[in-house]
């Protein structure tokens, strides 16, 4: 079963019922097939070909993605929020010769940008479609590959996740069941649909039958009137959350009806659902685990333990099979740290074109998640951080030397060094400390950050040392750069007082 | 008005969200275009609250208030009287 049949089940089942929303437009599932029907009518001579997606979140994001799924080819959804850069370096590596595009991307992007694509659709505001030019080229790929996801947050050389319909329609079941979605239940989508979260969301509705209403996180007025049309399910991630809790009045009011808070991306905290659960106290809070190498989804902490267990990840999905190995492969002791592990119908086939980090990630069947973890008596799981140096900045999950390096080899500096900071909204920012060379400018590398990394990564403040923050036993690590950040301030302070 | 829009545009180049030798238009979209994004604008919000010495109320928070140097001025003017 592919994700789109559910469409075409539901057009035929309960063809008025509304499938999408956006603004004050909405679309029913006999209509939304037609669309899908349109637009994959122009994709069907190609044979299972890589399409890259490039659209803001829409109705005729959507679409489009549908459309690639009904005329059996591969989606590959651009990460909108990467600054054009990062998208040509990306695009650079995937092999990708056909895209399918809006107009209102186009015109941003410009010409120029799409002279690397064989094949270029554009799709304008009322669905008709214009096609600039037509190559078909002949394509190996895995026989099951259906979509690519691209890892969020990484600047350096984003990681491809290649899904299967078997992944897809599999995540999306167990999602069903942990949320108890049906025919009645109106999804609101306001983060990326681009990465596995999002991607989860529409799914997870369309093969309920129900409904998503989509938007997104620009301006809050807009989000608290689409929360308040009606929407029972709504998902954010923790900063999500922290952004319209600045607003209590009006998220009292906004979430009087909604049925279950939904969260994935990061940790909530203890004082983002304590402060939720007083203003509205009906309020179901459903905080998820997972990974796009998973599809999306691997765990969810029950409601009904969000107050005492709020600081773990709670237990694995129906389908989805958790455990803790030691460095060995073998099953953990309760309460001894390991890395979580996790097999499933869920799990990726691979990453694209990368067979290397498809072997260190997927080892006899179970995904390593990379997440140092305990199991509790209880059965649920406690995460402890990560294995490698990954580290979560405003919810997106990123590798700080990849960072470092991109501003290194693009900006006037000797060393660069990324520090994970407290953020009021975003949880965690960056600062950076950079060992200036001859000519190093900090309005530069400000200048520079902001145009060439996505929002959450722009530096909060940045910071000169002279010498490079080993640890005792000589080696530089996330810990030791923390360490020589506490010290620099330690010093600003001192000097200022 | 006018002087209002040139701060905005200031506070654009100075951050680097735009290039120095860029041009925006009165009613050229800050999201669409790709100048600023979620967090950019909770940014620009807190530079336009401290020095208009304003408070936003949320349900002004939207596409036509806060999208274009047009909308953001009128914003600015209607909220500062």
């Amino acid at each position: 079963m592919r994700i789109d049949a559910y469409i075409s089940e539901y057009a035929r089942k309960t063809p008025q019922n509304i499938a999408l929303e956006e603004g004050t437009n909405s679309i029913s599932y006999s209509c939304l097939d037609t669309d899908i029907n349109a637009i994959a009518s122009h994709l069907t001579d190609f044979n299972h070909c890589r399409f890259a997606i490039l659209a803001e979140s829409s109705m005729r994001y959507i679409k489009m993605l549908m459309a690639v799924y009904r005329s059996a080819n591969i989606a590959i959804p651009l990460p909108i929020e990467f600054p054009r850069f990062s998208l040509e370096k990306l695009l650079d590596t995937a092999h990708i010769n056909n895209i399918l595009t809006t107009d209102t991307q186009y015109s941003r992007f410009g010409e120029g940008f799409f002279e690397r694509f064989g094949t270029v659709i554009v799709l304008s505001r009322d669905t008709s479609v214009n096609i600039l030019r037509k190559n078909i080229e002949t394509e190996r790929n895995n026989p099951e590959l259906r979509l690519v996801l691209y890892t969020s947050g990484t600047t350096g050389t984003p990681k491809g996740v290649m899904l299967s319909d078997r992944n897809l329609v599999s995540n999306a079941e167990s999602i069903i069941k942990v949320l108890r979605l049906t025919s009645s239940d109106k999804g609101a989508l306001v983060i990326s649909p681009h990465h596995a979260f999002g991607n989860s969301i529409i799914n997870s509705h369309l093969a309920s039958g129900g409904s998503v209403c989509v938007g997104n996180m620009n301006f809050i007025a807009s989000v608290f009137n689409l929360i308040e049309s009606d929407v029972s399910i709504f998902y954010g991630v923790p900063s999500t959350y922290r952004i319209l809790l600045k607003y209590p009045d009006r998220f009292k009011r906004s979430f009087a009806k909604v049925r279950t808070a939904a969260s994935a991306g990061g940790g909530m905290d203890k004082a983002i659902v304590k402060e939720m659960k007083e203003l509205v106290p009906g309020l179901e809070i459903l905080p998820m685990y997972g990974q796009t190498e998973a599809t999306a989804r691997l765990a969810y902490l029950p409601a009904e333990d969000v107050d005492e267990f709020v600081d773990t990840i709670g237990k694995a999905i129906p389908g989805v099979t958790l455990d803790v190995f030691d460095s060995d492969c073998n099953p953990a002791e309760i309460n001894t740290t390991g890395e979580l592990v996790a097999a499933g119908d869920n799990i990726m086939l691979g990453y694209l074109d990368d067979e290397i980090a498809t072997e260190k990630k997927i080892i006899n069947g179970w995904l390593h998640t990379g997440d140092l973890a305990q199991k509790l008596p209880n059965g649920y799981i406690r995460l402890l951080g990560r294995k490698d140096d990954l580290i979560k900045i405003g919810d997106h999950r990123v590798n700080p030397r990849e960072i470092e390096r991109n501003i290194e080899e693009n900006t006037e500096v000797s060393k660069v060094f990324v520090v994970p900071v407290p953020h009021e909204l975003m949880g965690t920012a960056i600062s950076l400390l950079v060992i200036p060379s001859e000519g190093t400018e900090i309005e530069n590398l400000f200048s520079f950050c902001r145009k060439n990394l996505p929002g959450y990564l722009c530096p909060r403040e940045i910071l000169f040392i002279d010498h490079l923050p080993l640890s005792e036993n000589g080696k530089i690590s996330n810990r030791s750069i923390i360490e020589e950040y506490k010290h620099v301030k330690a010093n600003m302070q001192k000097v200022c007082s | 008005m006018e002087q209002i829009k040139d701060d905005i545009v200031d506070y654009l180049k100075a951050n680097s969200f735009m290039d120095n030798n860029s041009v925006l238009g009165d009613n050229d979209s800050l999201t669409q275009n790709g100048i600023i994004d979620s967090i950019g604008l909770l940014e620009l919000m807190d530079y336009i609250c401290e020095k208009y010495s304003i408070d936003i109320p949320e349900d002004m928070l939207t596409p036509e208030n806060f999208d274009t140097l047009e909308g953001i001025a009128n914003m600015i003017i209607k909220l500062s009287k």
